[in-house]
C-alpha cells in the first residue's frame, strides 16, 4: 500500500473542489485532491453552463443574486478563457405575467445588477431568432461558462505549483484518529492499488456525494438531491443567454456554448439511492423542447444532440430530515464544531458561479486549522490560459495549419494554444472534425490533464461533443491513447467500447429524425464493419 | 420521359436492379441523391454470416434455409433460395464486367480482416482481401505484418493486431506491426490525409518502388502484409499486383474508416457497367412523391423538375434505410416519405433501440422499413397494393443487416428479384 503525507486533503473533484485545491495552493498549503471519477464529471459539468448574471435570483434570493454579480464580474477576468460575455436577455412572453418583469428590474437594482429595459425590436436585433411575440425585453451580463476548462484550468496551477491530483480514485474509509479525521484510504480504480493519504485537514467537496463521505465519518448529513434534465441543439441558434421572464420553472433557459446550444432545466426530487442512475425522462424532453420554442421557435426544426442531467445537491443543514431546513445557499460545516469530529470540513451547496468563493470560505477556514496565514488570491490571480488579454493568436506563428484550428485551440485553452500548436508539425493532424481537435491537442491533454480515458479526453478538448457524437474520433483518440503510450493497445480497445457506450446515454433519449441517421451510421461502423460490440463480449467474457 | 424501368435510388440494391433491366434491353433509369452506403461499406459482400445464436456461418445457402423457417417475412423468404443464388452469380458478373474481378469461395464464406482485427464471414471479396494464395497460404502458418501509414490516422495496426491474435484463425501465428512513410510532405496539409487521398496518390503509381521498399522493410520477413485498403481506386488491380512483386511479399488490405475505396471501387464497377448497358443515371436528384390510382403507380415527381411527370411501366423503391432518407423518423413517429407506404415498426420512441450500443444483437429500428407482400410490392395507407411498384434492398423490414450480416446480400437480392418480377411481368404482357 502506498502512503501519501501532505497537509489538506480535498475530496471530490467538482467546481468547488478545484477551487478549494487551487486555493490552499496559492497559500503554500500542501494539498492532495481525490476524485473518483474524472475532473468536473459530476454535477460541475451537469449543468447549462451559465455565467449568471445573478438576475435569475434577484427576486427570489438576494444574498445569491449579489453573490452572483460579484463573482461574474471575478471570472471574466480570472477565468477568462472559459467565459463568453454573450450577454443575456429576459423576455417577457403573452402569457407571462407583466408584473414580473418590473419585479425584476427593481430587485436587480437592490442586487447591484445592471438591468437595463431594451425594446423588444432591439431585442429581436440583438438576438434575431427569438419569438418576434414578446412584449418586453431586459438585457443583463449574463454570459458563458465552460465547467469542464475551468475545472481543468484550476487543477493546471495547483498541479504546476507542485500540488498533486488523484482521479478515477474513491475513497473507501476515513482514518479516524483521536476523534479527528487524519486522512482517508482510496483505490485507483485502474491499477486497483490502495493508497493510504495522510493530512492534517480532509474537505468533504464531493457534493451530493458527501452524504456518503459524512457517513464514513460518523457523521449524519443529508442532501435532498434534485435531478435537471437539459437537451443540447446541435447548432448555436443564439449567441446570447435568453431567460424566461417569469418565476423559475422548467424549460426557461436557452444558453448558447460553444458549438452549440443549451435548453435548461427541469427539477426533480429523486431518491438518495438513485444518485448513480440517473436519466433523462421522455416527459421531460417534451418538456423541455415544447417551452424551449416559446423562447426561440426554431428549436422545433432543429436537431437534437443530446440529452443529460445533473443532480442538485441540497443540504439539510441541521440534520432534520423534515426538509425545512434545508439550503439553496453555500453550506460551509466545520465538522469540529458541529459534530465534535476534528480536521474534518464539508463544503456544500451553492452553484457553478460561486464556486470560488465557496472555495476561499472553505480555504479559510483550512488555513485557520492550518495555523496559515496567507490570505486567498484566487480573485486576483489569472488562471492558466487567462494570463494574457483575449486577443487573436498570432496565427503567422503557426504555419501550415487552418486558422479555424488555431482558433478553437485558443477558444479551449487560451494562452496555452502556444505550448500545443508549437509541436511537430505532424500533430497537426486533425482528429475530431467537427470540434477542431489535432493529434497535438490530444498529446498535450494526455501529457498535462489528467487524462485516463476517451471521456475525460471529451472534457479536455470537446472531442466527440460535436454533430457526429464521436462517429470517427472515438476510433482516432483510441488509436493516439495507444500511440503516445497512454493506455495499452488492449486497453484502448476497451477505452474506444465504454466511449460510445458513454456517448449512447445521452444519445438515447433523443434517437429521432437526424440524430437517429447519424447513429445508425455510427452502429454500422462500430459493429458493422469493425465488430466491436463482438470484442466487448469477449471482454466481458473474460471477466 | 417514359421508360420501361424507373429505379428510385442508387445503392447497391438499385444498381442490381437497374443492370439486370437493362441487360434485357429494358430502358431503364436510375434518380440516385446522394453517395451511396457502399462508400462506407467493407467493400465485400456479405450473405449470411451469422445465425440467430450469433455463430458464424460457414455455408449461407444453408443457413438461409433455416433462417427463412424462423421467420417467414424475411427479405430471403420473399426471394427464395433459387433466386438469391442466381442473383450472386449475376451480381458477381454484373462487377466483373464492369471490370471489377470479385472473389467467392465455391459457395461457401470466406473472411477479411476488419480495422479491429476481428474476423469477418463475408461472401465475395476484391482479391486484394482475400484469394485463393491467401487461402494456401494459410495453412503454412505464415507470419503477419500489419502496417500503419505515418500521419494516416484512421488505421492503428496495434488495436487491431491485439484482436486479431485472439482470434480462433489468427491464434497461433505471428502477427506484428510497423510503419511506411509516404514519400511526399504529408505535413503540408494533414487536415486531407484521408484514405481516398492516399489512394490518389497510389493511383499516380509515382512512388510505388519506394512505398514497396519500405513495405518490405517494415514487414520483417512477414508473410503477408495488411495495409489499410487505400492502394488506388481506379487502377487498383494493376498497382496491387506491381506492389507484391516489387516488395515481394504477398498484399492485403483491410477496409477502413470511410470513405471505403473497397466500396468506392464496386460503386464505381456497377455504375460503369449499367452505363456501358445504356443505362440513364440521374444523380443529385431526389423523387418526393407520384400519383397512384387504382394500384397503379402513373408518375413520380422530383425535386429537381417540380411538375415535370416522370413516367415508366415499372418502379422500383430502392432507398435504403434512415442513413439513405429511405425511413424518415420523427418525435414519435416513423414513415417512409416518397410515397407513404405501410411500414413495419413500433411507434413508441423509447422501444427503437437498445439499451447497449453495441449491442451484437442490433438495435429494433434496424428491422423497421416496408411491409411488402410476397411479391415484393408495397401496400399504401389506403390498404392498396401497388402493383407496379417495387421495394428493394435496406428500406425492407424484418431482418437485421447487421447482427445477421446480410445486408449486401439481402439488397442484391431483392434488386434482382424486383427485376426478374418486372422482366417476366413485361414480356408476359402484363401491366
Amino acid at each position: 500500500m502506498k502512503t501519501i503525507e501532505t497537509g489538506a486533503i480535498i475530496i471530490g473533484g467538482g467546481a468547488t473542489g478545484c477551487g478549494t485545491f487551487r486555493d490552499l495552493t496559492l497559500r503554500g498549503v500542501e494539498t492532495v485532491l481525490i476524485e473518483q471519477s474524472d475532473i468536473s464529471s459530476g454535477t460541475t459539468g451537469r449543468n447549462h453552463g451559465l455565467l449568471h448574471s445573478g438576475a435569475r435570483y434577484a427576486v427570489n434570493d438576494l444574498e445569491s443574486a449579489k453573490e452572483c454579480i460579484a463573482e461574474n464580474r471575478v471570472l471574466k477576468i480570472i477565468a477568462r478563457h472559459c467565459v463568453e460575455d454573450t450577454g443575456g436577455l429576459f423576455i417577457t412572453l403573452p402569457e407571462d405575467d407583466p408584473d414580473y418583469h418590473n419585479r425584476l428590474i427593481e430587485h436587480c437594482k437592490y442586487a447591484g445588477i445592471p438591468c437595463e429595459e431594451i425594446k423588444t425590436r432591439e431585442a429581436l436585433k440583438l438576438e434575431p431568432n427569438l419569438n418576434p411575440n414578446i412584449l418586453a425585453a431586459l438585457r443583463v451580463p449574463d454570459g458563458t461558462i465552460d465547467p469542464f476548462r475551468l475545472c481543468s484550468a484550476n487543477i493546471l496551477d495547483a498541479t504546476e505549483r507542485g500540488a498533486k491530483v488523484l482521479t478515477h480514485t474513491a475513497v473507501e474509509s476515513m482514518i479516524i484518529d483521536g476523534g479527528a479525521v487524519r486522512g482517508v484510504r482510496c483505490r485507483d480504480a485502474a491499477s486497483g492499488e490502495q493508497i493510504e493519504v495522510r493530512g492534517e485537514v480532509v474537505i468533504n467537496a464531493s457534493g451530493v456525494w458527501g452524504q456518503r463521505l459524512c457517513s464514513m465519518a460518523g457523521i449524519e448529513l443529508l442532501m435532498f438531491p434534485s435531478k435537471g434534465s437539459m437537451v443540447i441543439i446541435d447548432y448555436r441558434i443564439n449567441n446570447v443567454v435568453v431567460n424566461r421572464c417569469r418565476v423559475p420553472s422548467d424549460g426557461d433557459i436557452i444558453v448558447p456554448g460553444d458549438t452549440v446550444s443549451i435548453i435548461g432545466t427541469t427539477s426533480r426530487k429523486i431518491d438518495y439511492s438513485d444518485i448513480e442512475r440517473l436519466e433523462v425522462d421522455d416527459d421531460e424532453i417534451d418538456v423541455l423542447i415544447s417551452d424551449g420554442e416559446k423562447l426561440i421557435p426554431n428549436v422545433s426544426k432543429a436537431r437534437i444532440l443530446r440529452a443529460y442531467c445533473g443532480v442538485r445537491p441540497l443540504v439539510a443543514v441541521s440534520g432534520n430530515v423534515d426538509g425545512r431546513e434545508i439550503s439553496r445557499g453555500i453550506v460551509l460545516v466545520d465538522h469540529e464544531t458541529r459534530d465534535g469530529v476534528g480536521g474534518f470540513i464539508t463544503i456544500a451547496g451553492g452553484k457553478l458561479m460561486t464556486y470560488r468563493l465557496m472555495a476561499e470560505w472553505t480555504a479559510d477556514l483550512a488555513a485557520k486549522k492550518l495555523g496559515v496565514k496567507k490570505k486567498c488570491s484566487t480573485a486576483s490571480t489569472a488562471l492558466p490560459g487567462s494570463e494574457t488579454r483575449p486577443r487573436k493568436p498570432k496565427i503567422r506563428r503557426f504555419t501550415g495549419i487552418a486558422k479555424s484550428v488555431v482558433g478553437s485551440t485558443f477558444y479551449r485553452h487560451g494562452s496555452r494554444v502556444s505550448s500545443i500548436l508549437e509541436r511537430k508539425k505532424k500533430n497537426y493532424g486533425l482528429v475530431c472534425e467537427c470540434e477542431m481537435v489535432t493529434a497535438g491537442e490530444v498529446y498535450y491533454a494526455l501529457r498535462k490533464l489528467n487524462v485516463k480515458n476517451i471521456v475525460d479526453l471529451r472534457r479536455r478538448t470537446r472531442i466527440g461533443m460535436g454533430p457526429c457524437q464521436g462517429e470517427l474520433c472515438s476510433y482516432r483518440a483510441a488509436g493516439l491513447f495507444a500511440e503516445f503510450g497512454a493506455a495499452t493497445p488492449q486497453k484502448a480497445n476497451r477505452l474506444l467500447i465504454d466511449f460510445l457506450e458513454e456517448r449512447w446515454k445521452g444519445i438515447k433519449p433523443i434517437l429521432w429524425g437526424d440524430g437517429l441517421r447519424e447513429m445508425e451510421f455510427t452502429y454500422w461502423i462500430y459493429q458493422g464493419l469493425f465488430g466491436l460490440g463482438d470484442i466487448a463480449d469477449d471482454g466481458e467474457d473474460e471477466k | 420521359m417514359n421508360y420501361d424501368c424507373m429505379v428510385i435510388g442508387g445503392g447497391l440494391a438499385a444498381l442490381t436492379c437497374a443492370i439486370k433491366c437493362a441487360s434485357e434491353g429494358l430502358r431503364t433509369g436510375i434518380i440516385s441523391y446522394g453517395m451511396s452506403a457502399l462508400h462506407f461499406s467493407s467493400g465485400s459482400l456479405d450473405l449470411y454470416g451469422y445465425n440467430p445464436d450469433r455463430k458464424i456461418v460457414s455455408r449461407p445457402y444453408e443457413g438461409i434455409e433455416e433462417l427463412v423457417k424462423l421467420n417467414t417475412r424475411h427479405p430471403y423468404a420473399l426471394c427464395g433460395n433459387d433466386i438469391i443464388r442466381e442473383a450472386m452469380e449475376f451480381f458477381r458478373g454484373a462487377v466483373a464486367k464492369g471490370g471489377l474481378e470479385l472473389y467467392h469461395n465455391d459457395g461457401s464464406n470466406h473472411f477479411h480482416v476488419s480495422t479491429m482485427g476481428t474476423v469477418k464471414p463475408t461472401y465475395f471479396s476484391q482479391p486484394s482481401v482475400f484469394n485463393e494464395t491467401a487461402k494456401e497460404a494459410f495453412e503454412k502458418r505464415p507470419k503477419i505484418a500489419l502496417l500503419a501509414f505515418t500521419g494516416y490516422r484512421d488505421f492503428y495496426p496495434e488495436l487491431a493486431a491485439v484482436n486479431l491474435r485472439k482470434s480462433t484463425l489468427f491464434r497461433n501465428l505471428e502477427v506484428i506491426t510497423g510503419e511506411v512513410t509516404l514519400p511526399i510532405r504529408t505535413s503540408k496539409n494533414p487536415h486531407e490525409f484521408r484514405s481516398i487521398d492516399i489512394a490518389r496518390i497510389f493511383d499516380s503509381e509515382r512512388y510505388l518502388k519506394n512505398i514497396a521498399a519500405q513495405i518490405m522493410n517494415a514487414s520483417q520477413g512477414a508473410d503477408f502484409a495488411g495495409l489499410p485498403a487505400f492502394i488506388g481506386i481506379n487502377n487498383y488491380q494493376k498497382i496491387h499486383q506491381r506492389l507484391q512483386e516489387l516488395a515481394g511479399i504477398l498484399i492485403y488490405e483491410v477496409p477502413t474508416l470511410p470513405p471505403s475505396i473497397l466500396g468506392m471501387r464496386v460503386d464505381n464497377a456497377l455504375k460503369s457497367r449499367f452505363a456501358a448497358l445504356g443505362g440513364e443515371f440521374v444523380a443529385g436528384d431526389r423523387v418526393v412523391g407520384g400519383e397512384i390510382a387504382e394500384g397503379v403507380l402513373n408518375h413520380v415527381h422530383t425535386e429537381n423538375h417540380g411538375t415535370t411527370r416522370i413516367r415508366a411501366k415499372y418502379f422500383v423503391l430502392a432507398t435504403g434505410s434512415f442513413f439513405s432518407g429511405g425511413l424518415v423518423s420523427g418525435f414519435n413517429d416513423i414513415r417512409e416519405p416518397v410515397f407513404n407506404l405501410k411500414l413495419f415498426r413500433d411507434n413508441e420512441r423509447n422501444r427503437w433501440y437498445s439499451p447497449r450500443f453495441l449491442d451484437t444483437k442490433g438495435h429494433p429500428f434496424l428491422q423497421y422499413g416496408v411491409e411488402t407482400d410476397d411479391n415484393l410490392n408495397p401496400i399504401t395507407e389506403n390498404g392498396e397494393t401497388v402493383k407496379n411498384l417495387f421495394c428493394a434492398g435496406a428500406l425492407l423490414a424484418r431482418y437485421n443487416p447487421v447482427a445477421e450480416g446480410c445486408g449486401g446480400g439481402v439488397a442484391v437480392s431483392t434488386g434482382y428479384a424486383a427485376a426478374k418480377k418486372i422482366i417476366r411481368n413485361l414480356r408476359g404482357g402484363a401491366a
